[in-house]
């Protein structure tokens, strides 16, 4: 556990809030446009005790471990697949990069147009968004094998399966942790605007709501919470990852 | 240029289209949910005609020009005296991480407060969506200048300025492009989600109207267009990329 | 000693008292890298440095250079003292570190760009930069890019760079260092041809006994706990020096001093 990274990053924080709640109470910045950081605090703590808090959470993680989910699962089969047949991986190939470079987000309407408003939209964008980033990351994992690895497992007398489980998957990992982290940014996204739009709970619906109503205090509180979410999914993916990574060389 | 990839690729898109277009007039899916491609050819023709379009276009990719050149301005001196100075690294890195982290359409709603419904919101998203990811790359592009040459620029009394000019900008060059290339696509995402949140024009604004209206021809086009306009410019940053690739190595 | 001379000229390179400290990267403390060195460098002598690993030569070398700063002591070139780089000195590296977005030529010109000597235009320097391209043997590789080039292609760069700026002194911080065998051989003979024209002051760091005693008019043997001088050897094998002068029995006798101390 590095102690002085963290150590700075608190410190950094305690500056700029510091810095923020001092420059709205001498009054250089005008509250309304960023609140300050006493405000908000209260804000989060009466949403808490009031219970909105976590109904907001448990709705946006829900709706992001389901869609999250699925993204891994079909993400790591289709990757390994395409990884193991040249003519899937060819095949998939035009799909997978036309969901990765298209701006997803603006297929919405049609997604509203099949699943409904709410819920299911979400999970829908999310799965997508992070789908392809969790499949091409397995896939270019499974590629990145090195071959010289199979063969002298091979001329142990290794069979297929004894190949995949001890060779190829311990060697994909690293490459997928990448993808993991990568995807869950993604998926966070689509929940968080999948809810701006068209929800009537989760966090992102949160913002939006209060931003209708001009109540910045309300909304950079959710927002903060969006946030800090953001923060601990791709630490905490970024220290698995570590982990995984110490044989890595190269 | 025929070879098998190219071949497997190309008849899955072509099943991909075929099945699209057959699959509502067998009966087994609806036209209104998915279109087909000639539908959406032909609402394509339609659309260029009518004169709010080009209007929604152009209001578009000025909001996008705009907030993106603000972003490369800001974003690549900044990153590169950020990446620069490591004691201010120190102190930056942390909140900057943070924002990397955060997914940038959630500040949409708290821009739409800040600037209004009209187009300054779209810049500032824009701007908010591409600084981001060009910041990060170009302070990793000076992180990652080998020191040995900045000790062989000192050799020949080299003053700071000139180690920055002589030196780090163009190693880092590359990576600065990288994070244009990265933050493009962001850019491009941010203005159409944004006009398809709150605007009065745009092509996001078309697209969501469409929407409501159940013309999912028209509104495919419309997001095809958007796709096609985001991979064109981004594959422009790619080739301008491999030439500097090619350069430096 | 010689009994014509009645007033010695100021030497070149005077080293006094020298220390040099660094900071232990992971441990508590600092390493004493050199220890209370002197040294005189008369002008137009070439100047080997040979010792383990360790033994400080190249911070030696590095605070000559002015990119080191030393802990205590002084350094003296042409009898006024120096901290910084100077135009009156010019560095060549083990690693090369030439710009790989440069090419050749471009390289050649780096140190003149930076040192923007007065009266000369950009075309002047590359006219400049070109002489030397062609005096180092590189003539029609000057559009080249470092990549393209082999090991010796590229230092061979690096010594047209520091030799453009017309130093007075050369510093050679073990140049051959990431060369193989054979190439190193050919290099220090060319590297002796090359300076046999203008007889500049080289000082010259290596751990190879045998290519200190080649290139040197004087060898300066250095050991480490704490890098300090052990020997100042001088080399009486006459010039130019070809492959015949390390078979002959001066030459064996000398690798034997250098071994004795080491």
């Amino acid at each position: 556990m590095k102690t002085a990274p963290a150590l700075a990053g608190i410190t950094s924080f305690a500056v700029i809030l510091l810095v923020w709640e001092s420059a709205v109470r001498f009054g250089w910045i005008n509250p309304f446009f960023v609140s300050e950081p006493s405000a908000i605090a209260l804000s989060l703590s009466r949403a808490a005790r009031s219970g909105e808090l976590w109904h907001n959470l448990t709705v946006s993680l829900r709706e992001f471990a389901i869609g999250y989910g699925l993204s891994v699962v079909i993400g790591v089969l289709a990757g390994a697949l395409a990884g193991r047949f040249r003519t899937v991986e060819y095949a998939l190939d035009p799909f997978l990069w036309f969901l990765y470079s298209a701006p997803l987000i603006a297929f919405y309407p049609i997604f509203v147009l099949w699943f409904g408003l709410g819920v299911p939209t979400v999970i829908a964008m999310t799965f997508l968004l992070s789908v392809t980033q969790i499949a091409t990351s397995t896939l270019k994992g499974i590629q990145s094998v090195n071959p010289g690895l199979l063969r002298a497992a091979r001329s142990f007398g290794a069979t297929d399966r004894a190949l995949l489980w001890k060779v190829v998957l311990p060697a994909t990992v690293p490459m997928m942790m990448a993808g993991f982290r990568l995807g869950i940014g993604r998926a966070l996204m689509g929940v968080v605007v999948g809810e701006l739009f068209g929800a009537t709970a989760g966090l992102g619906y949160s913002i939006s709501y209060y931003g209708a109503l001009l109540k910045t205090t309300d909304m950079i509180a959710s927002l903060t919470v969006v946030v800090v979410l953001g923060v601990l999914c791709t630490q905490g993916l970024t220290a698995v990852e570590e982990r995984f990574d110490s044989w890595r060389t190269f | 240029m025929f070879n098998y990839r190219t071949l497997v690729s190309t008849i899955t898109v072509i099943a991909f289209l075929a099945v699209w277009e057959f699959a509502p007039r067998a009966g087994i899916v609806d036209a209104t949910f998915t279109s087909q491609p000639t539908r959406v050819v032909a609402a394509g023709f339609e659309i260029i005609r009518t004169a709010g379009f080009l209007h929604d276009v152009s209001v578009s990719l000025s909001e996008f020009a705009l907030g993106f050149t603000l972003a490369i301005a800001v974003g690549v001196p900044l990153g590169l005296v950020l990446g620069r100075f490591p004691v201010l690294r120190y102190v930056l890195d942390p909140p900057i991480m943070a924002i990397y982290a955060t997914p940038h359409l959630a500040l949409l709603p708290i821009i739409v407060v800040w600037l209004g419904i009209g187009m300054q919101s779209k810049i500032a998203v824009a701007f908010v969506s591409g600084v981001i990811p060009i910041l990060v790359n170009a302070m990793a592009g000076v992180r990652g200048v080998d020191g040995s040459w900045i000790v062989a620029a000192r050799s020949f009394s080299a003053r700071e300025w000139d180690v920055f000019v002589k030196v780090i900008l163009p190693a880092s060059l590359p990576s600065v492009i990288l994070g244009i290339r990265l933050g493009l696509s962001r850019a491009v995402l941010g203005v159409v989600v944004a006009e398809m949140y709150q605007s009065q024009a745009g092509v996001g604004n078309e697209i969501m109207r469409y929407g409501s209206e159940f013309r999912t021809d028209y509104l495919l086009f419309d997001v095809l267009l958007v796709s096609l306009f985001g991979l064109t410019a981004t594959s422009a940053v790619r080739a301008l990329e491999e030439r500097l690739w090619t350069a430096g190595e | 000693m010689d009994a014509r001379t009645v007033v010695e000229p100021v030497p070149h390179i005077q080293v006094e008292s020298l220390t040099v400290v660094y900071e232990k990267p992971k441990a508590e403390g600092t390493l004493i890298a050199v220890s209370n060195v002197n040294l005189d460098i008369a002008r137009g002598t070439f100047v080997t440095i040979v010792g383990p690993s360790g033994c400080g030569k190249s911070s030696l070398l590095l605070s000559i250079a002015g990119l080191v700063k030393p802990a205590s002591g002084c350094i003296r070139v042409n009898g006024k003292p120096v901290s910084a780089p100077g135009r009156d000195r010019a560095v060549v590296f083990q690693d090369f570190a030439l710009m790989p977005w440069r090419t050749v030529i471009d390289n050649v010109r780096f140190g003149l760009e930076l040192q923007r000597p007065r009266g000369l235009t950009g075309g002047d320097l590359t006219e400049r930069a070109c002489r030397y391209v062609e005096l180092v043997g590189l003539k029609g590789f000057e559009h080249y890019h470092p990549h393209q080039l082999s090991g010796g292609m590229r230092q061979r760069v690096g010594i047209a760079r520091a030799l453009a700026v017309d130093p007075e002194i050369l510093l050679l911080d073990e140049p051959f260092g990431s060369l193989d065998a054979q190439t190193r051989d050919e290099m220090g003979s060319e590297l002796l041809a090359i300076w046999e024209r203008n007889k500049k002051t080289a000082l010259f760091v290596t751990h190879g006994i045998d290519e200190a005693i080649f290139l040197a008019d004087q060898i300066v043997v250095m050991a480490r706990d704490p890098g300090r001088i052990i020997k100042i050897i001088s080399v009486d094998l006459p010039r130019p020096r070809t492959v015949e002068t390390t078979d002959s029995k001066r030459f064996i006798e000398y690798r034997r001093q250098i071994r004795e101390c080491l």
